[in-house]
């Protein structure tokens, strides 16, 4: 007598490998985010003191140098593990830069935009009323060089904002492009392809735009950015490249799929003629 | 031309014999189900995972420094080594779920029990191997997300009482993850760990056709006789049906569907089990935070959590592995069908869900 099995086709096992699936969907392994920092004594003292001693902790809190792991000593020097030598000068401390030092005490990290600036039309007003870097970028909460620190607010506050909006609409686009290239390659980085001479090629695009940030001269910005934006092309096609090669993928990957499941249909028939 | 081939062959070593006692002749209970078909799944899977870490071997290196290197080059430079690695890769996580789901209806089906016993321990303890095996391969690509993991489960041994730090030390090859840990690691994993799993699936095979297959308890059989245990015989099925072509084709059918999913996550979502930690270098001074185990590891990680001390975590943990390796020799009953098994059912489904919470609450915390 022909028994009847409790599942007759192979199709139950379909759910039971998309459940599967789901479950993996789900429980990929966590991403992994950036340790916080460990507290420095700087700021465990900091933090807790009133006004003007305990503002720059909260400020700093908020800035790109906290984002990327820089702390109080990194441009105040001093010893960060020792409350009593924190504030030493034998162990490197500097303490608050006079205004006509500030573009050096940040020039120590950032010799070359210090050399562009100093270069500029505001940097060679410095200590005849110009600004400073901290004018534009803040002192502890210190942003993100990018165009929104050319505004009307911050810009009016010593001259009239005309010229700063042409040099700004001027590098808009060319900021714009870097900032989608960016993405596209650190997404591709985090899907394991092999993102090293294109990130070497924007670094070296994007610094040669930072250049121009503290330009005054429109023309100069004009025809930089134009320069800019035809190698910056070049990174896109690069890119376009690996996106195609990843689109053929999945084409040849729906085929595969395909068959797979058209073999396993037909077999399946196939078997059901020999009951 | 074939057919006189095949007449050569078979006069000199009697392949027809062989293929009338394994194949053709090799009679199945007439109710066999599609879960069955597992095992069938699961050696296909354990070859293709052989076949791949042979070819990335080609290019891989073992060595701390040049490891995240060459398995930047196997993805990016050589022909279809993406291709190869990701099979690798989201094989491993496939064999491990495909192992749970082959030992799952076993435990349903009640295969486990008399005169099986030794089926299911070497299948269990081929589960242990699967997980070792894939632990140690995490390692290889010595990226962020393999070093600090690494770092994470060998730290677990540490709290075994009395050898738990020279255990530790011992399997790190010394007081932290190191280019000694990736030596052993890989040692571990491309060549002592496949040659015991290989033997003790051909153990399981050999267990499996000495005893006979058993028969599912769902429908009545007229091959359903139970076991006695005065002498050893082997369970045959007579007026069963034939392993070849009729349930090879099972085989072949279940094979295609597994390899429509593996392929589907090889090309659709190739980063299903990798993490943006896994394409950074090993970094031993930046300790990324919130970093988990594999899946399937989650439960366990949990459990240590949960409990106040991470031995009596690990000693909760090596009592259900020591339950569930000896349940043949616990549950003696000869009742093999779910629904008249009520304690059993409840246990099980129980299990189940506690297994899936503590997963997800792992994958979560």
């Amino acid at each position: 007598m022909m028994i009847k099995a409790s599942m007759p086709t192979a199709l139950p096992l379909i759910p039971v490998g998309a459940l599967l699936l789901a479950a993996l969907a789900i429980l990929q392994p966590t991403q992994a985010t950036c340790a916080d920092q460990p507290e420095t004594v700087c700021i465990q003292c900091h933090a807790s003191l009133p006004d003007r001693l305990g503002a720059p902790v909260n400020l700093w809190r908020n800035s790109i140098h906290a984002e990327n792991g820089i702390s109080c000593n990194s441009c105040h020097g001093g010893d960060p593990k020792h409350a009593a030598e924190a504030m030493s000068p034998s162990r490197g401390f500097i303490g608050v830069p006079s205004e006509a030092d500030v573009p050096a005490f940040c020039g120590r990290c950032h010799p070359g935009v210090q050399k562009d600036f100093l270069a500029s039309a505001h940097g060679m007003a410095l200590g005849k009323g110009g600004p400073t870097c901290v004018a534009c970028h803040g002192s502890h909460q210190v942003l993100k060089a990018s165009l929104d620190l050319i505004n009307e607010k911050s810009c009016t506050r010593c001259h009239s904002f005309e010229r700063a909006k042409t040099i700004r609409d001027a590098m808009q686009q060319t900021e714009e492009h870097i900032e989608g290239i960016e993405r596209r390659i650190r997404g591709f980085q985090a899907t394991g392809v092999d993102t090293e001479r294109l990130g070497k090629g924007l670094f070296a695009v994007r610094n040669r735009f930072h250049t121009l940030f503290h330009e005054v001269n429109v023309g100069r910005v004009k025809s930089e950015s134009t320069q800019i934006n035809a190698e910056l092309a070049k990174l896109d096609s690069d890119l376009k490249v690996i996106e195609d090669t990843r689109a053929k993928r999945k084409i040849a990957g729906a085929v595969a799929v395909s068959c797979m499941l058209l073999i396993a249909l037909l077999v399946h028939l196939l078997r059901k003629t020999f009951k | 031309m074939l057919k006189r081939l095949y007449r050569w062959v078979d006069l000199r070593i009697g392949a027809g014999e062989i293929v009338e006692k394994e194949l053709t002749g090799y009679l199945l209970p007439r109710n066999i189900n599609e879960w069955y078909s597992l095992g069938s799944v699961l050696l296909v899977i354990f070859v293709l995972q052989i076949v791949t870490g042979m070819l990335l071997m080609v290019y891989y290196v073992p060595d701390a420094d040049k490891a995240f290197k060459s398995v930047t080059f196997i993805m990016n430079e050589v022909p279809y080594g993406w291709l190869i690695r990701l099979c690798h890769a989201v094989g491993s996580n496939m064999m491990v779920a495909v192992l749970i789901l082959h030992m799952l209806s076993t435990l349903v089906m009640g295969s486990y029990k008399s005169p099986r016993e030794l089926n299911w321990l070497t299948g269990f303890i081929l589960l242990t191997l699967v997980q070792g095996i894939s632990l140690t391969g995490y390692l290889a690509p010595w990226s962020q997300l393999s070093f600090w993991a690494t770092t994470v489960a060998t730290n677990s041994a540490n709290a075994i009482p009395v050898i738990g730090p020279d255990l530790v030390e011992f399997l790190r090859g010394g007081k932290l993850v190191g280019a000694p840990t990736l030596g052993r690691f890989f040692a571990l994993h491309v060549s002592v760990l496949p040659v015991v799993i290989t033997a003790l699936i051909g153990a399981h095979l050999f267990i499996l056709k000495r005893t006979g297959i058993s028969t599912p308890p769902f429908g009545a059989s007229e091959t359903d006789k139970p076991w006695r245990t005065d002498s050893y015989h082997y369970q045959s099925h007579p007026g069963g049906i034939p392993f070849f072509p009729n349930y090879a084709l099972q085989d072949l059918t279940s094979i295609c569907i597994y390899f429509a999913i593996f392929l589907a996550v090889v090309f659709f979502a190739p980063n299903l089990p990798f993490t943006p930690d896994a394409f950074v270098p090993a970094d031993p001074f930046k300790t990324p935070a919130h970093i988990k185990p594999e899946w399937y590891f989650l439960a366990n990680y949990q459990i240590l959590k949960i409990f106040p001390s991470e031995l009596l975590g690990l000693s909760v943990q090596a009592i259900a592995m020591t339950f569930l390796a000896l349940l043949p020799l616990i549950d003696r009953s000869p009742e093999r069908h779910p629904m008249r098994r009520p304690l059993f059912l409840i246990c099980t489904v129980a299990g189940i869900l506690l297994w899936i919470g503590l997963t997800v609450w792992g994958h979560f915390s």
